[in-house]
């Protein structure tokens, strides 16, 4: 591995986009995407007195979002597509190796997908300067985003080594990162409401006259609330189906969103709450390791149920406290997205090594 | 196995059914330009493939320099500059770019690479097109860039696909005047080319490819002796008033001799028939203008090997 090298190629990749017109049109674009962004974040969040950070995780999520939308195109074919156009071979003959090859067209795809996260950052400044957004959340989340970017990156130049056809291997590479990003979403919620458990519903009510007043062991009818006194009817129970994604939801861990989520410390204002979109998705995701509730008792005969208390529920947990109690998954998942893209890095490398052995149907080595 | 140019035994190497090479067996000298000279789909770009070490054979032997290109391809790189057969070029890149970039991928640094690029320009008559992104470049300039990327590291062996196809004939000129002190400086030159007439002007060695073999020397030898054509034009009048006194010149029927443009086409057995031939018409009186062959020995050869099919 020779760094000047892989430098060299990372550069033929970079200066050929940065000298085509194409490539300012979609920074443009993007840019003006976030100027209307971050204006109706901040009228979403204004009412809410510590907007900052709420409009700095919207900007970060949607920089997340379009990276995720653009980076296959832009690294879905830098292999296959230097084949097709007759100028990988000039570059397999040097004393680049394969693997020096491989790595600075990943570079390189890396550096293209930051150049959003570039356009991001005065809208992020902009986010920061509004207050209250916390030094740690701006490093962690700007951290997750850059290395997400790079496993998008690797995946979409792997793939291109590995698939003979530059359009295949970019709608490939669209299906990873759909799969990341909905498919985890869409099983997470498929699987969980299919392996539902029956949850049980006990459920007892007071006897009430035709007039609808309360019946009374006494006679008479002020005797609600007085559990001695009123007639009760008999035990109803029914059975409901109740999802079980305590059992799957590690399944949105390999999800970006949830990464970033996931990773990025959250803070909470007086009422336990998060204070940004970061901490809402991650209290959410959480919440779904939960176990629920498989028996639900109602007893109208039973004044604690409804009776006014002044003592706080034992029962209600805070977003705060659910995050507290719960595991974080964030690791887990960035592990597995690296391994999947260290795997398909390494077999695009044994599909690009030269001398070559087999050749992709369909394909000449020049 | 110790020639120090190209040497390659017994090499096969197919892609599923297709048997691309099948028994390829050369030398190339150092020092010599040799020819690959083969019909379409004969094998030689993949030969050249597999010479560049980017496609290993299923079989056999080939010594680059000395080099075994599948067990050792970087050091075979470090030596050989191949110039495919496909135009690829980074459009938006300059020439000069273009050259510097492959040089340091060669390993060369930022100095080095730029006065090789700077020479290299200069040598292949892209000077004016430095600057130029090879973009807007024609074919032939696109071809001039390329053999000056084969160039960039100074390799001791050449392998070149195709070279002239697409230059202009001053371009041509060039490039031959290129190749022959390319290797009076000591380097081994293969190259192939369609262009028949302009490999023979070139080349010091030929070797055939018919069907993705190498055709044996005496097969060579046999075909380039065989009976060939030799143009005959007389000063002072047209072809067909020339038939007439050439035929009974040589004791020929004049019915036999076809008549291509300006020229009688003469068939003779050898060398030797063909100068006896002279002799006569000039013995007659005759006032012989042009008196050549037809083809040159190479065209005669690929010719006769059954290249046409």
């Amino acid at each position: 591995m020779n760094a000047a090298r892989l430098w060299t190629i990372a550069r033929l990749e970079l200066l050929q986009r940065v000298r085509t017109v194409s490539w300012y049109v979609l920074l443009g674009v993007f840019a003006l995407l976030l100027v209307g962004v971050t204006a109706l974040a901040f009228l979403a969040y204004g009412g809410w007195g510590i907007g900052g950070a709420g409009v700095y995780s919207v900007v970060v999520y949607v920089t997340l979002l379009l990276i995720l939308l653009v980076s296959p195109t832009l690294s879905g074919n830098s292999i296959n597509g230097d084949r097709d156009a007759a100028t990988l071979a000039p570059v397999q003959v040097t004393l680049a190796t394969t693997g020096e090859i491989l790595l600075g067209k990943f570079v390189a795809a890396w550096i293209t997908g930051l150049a959003f996260a570039l356009v991001a950052a005065p809208f992020l400044i902009i986010a920061t300067l509004a207050g209250d957004v916390h030094p740690w959340t701006v490093l962690i989340s700007l951290v997750v985003l850059v290395v997400e970017t790079g496993i998008i990156a690797a995946i979409g130049v792997a793939l291109s080594g590995i698939l003979a056809r530059p359009l295949f291997s970019v709608a490939v590479t669209y299906l990873v990162v759909a799969a990341l990003a909905v498919g985890t979403v869409i099983g997470f919620g498929l699987i969980g409401s299919a392996v539902a458990s029956e949850g049980l519903s006990k459920s007892r009510y007071a006897e009430y006259d035709a007039m609808g007043n309360i019946a009374c062991k006494d006679g008479s009818s002020d005797c609600y609330g007085d559990a001695d006194n009123m007639i009760c009817q008999d035990w109803q129970t029914s059975t409901y189906r109740v999802p079980r994604f305590d059992y799957v939801w590690w399944m949105l861990s390999a999800n970006p969103f949830v990464i970033l989520a996931d990773a990025t410390p959250t803070h909470f204002d007086q009422y336990g709450s998060p204070d940004d979109m970061f901490g809402w998705l991650k209290y959410s995701v959480r919440s779904a390791q939960l176990t629920p509730e498989l028996e639900t008792v109602w007893d109208e005969c039973d004044p604690d149920n409804y009776r006014y208390s002044d003592l706080p529920n034992p029962d209600y947990r805070t977003p705060e406290d659910t995050i507290a109690a719960t595991v974080p998954s964030w690791f887990v998942g960035l592990a597995v997205q690296t391994a999947l893209a260290a795997l398909l890095l390494w077999w695009a490398w044994a599909r690009t090594r030269t001398p070559a052995r087999t050749l992709p149907p369909g394909t000449r080595i020049a | 196995m110790s020639s120090p140019g190209i040497a390659a035994a017994g090499v096969r190497r197919s892609f599923g059914n297709v048997h691309a090479v099948r028994d390829v067996t050369l030398d190339a000298r150092a020092g010599a330009v040799t020819g690959l000279v083969g019909p379409n789909g004969s094998g030689k770009t993949t030969l050249l493939l597999m010479l560049a070490s980017l496609l290993a054979p299923d079989a056999g032997q080939l010594r680059i320099g000395g080099i075994d290109p599948v067990a050792d391809p970087a050091a075979v790189r470090a030596i050989v500059g191949w110039m495919p057969d496909a135009l690829g070029a980074w459009p938006s890149l300059t020439a000069r770019e273009t050259l510097v970039m492959t040089g340091r991928l060669y390993g060369l640094d930022r100095d080095q690479a730029g006065q090789g690029a700077h020479r290299l320009l200069d040598e292949v008559g892209l000077r004016e097109l430095a600057d130029t992104p090879a973009r807007v470049f024609s074919r032939g300039q696109k071809q001039r860039l390329g053999l000056a990327r084969a160039l960039v590291h100074d390799p001791r062996v050449l392998l070149l696909d195709e070279p002239a196809s697409g230059l202009d004939p001053q371009a041509r000129v060039e490039l031959r005047t290129l190749l022959r002190r390319l290797a009076a400086e000591g380097r081994t030159i293969l190259i192939s080319s369609h262009i028949l007439s302009e490999l023979e002007e070139v080349v010091d060695d030929a070797v055939f490819l018919v069907e993705g073999a190498t055709v044996g020397a005496d097969r060579v030898a046999a075909a380039a002796t065989r009976g060939r054509s030799w143009r005959i034009r007389l000063a002072d009048r047209d072809a067909r008033a020339a038939v007439v006194p050439v035929a009974q010149a040589l004791g020929l029927d004049a019915a036999l001799i076809p008549i291509d443009r300006r020229d009688l086409l003469v068939s003779f057995g050898s060398d030797a028939d063909a100068a006896t031939a002279l002799a006569a018409l000039v013995a007659a009186g005759l006032p012989v203008a042009e008196f050549a062959a037809a083809t040159g020995i190479l065209e005669h050869t690929f010719l006769d090997l059954g290249g046409r099919s």
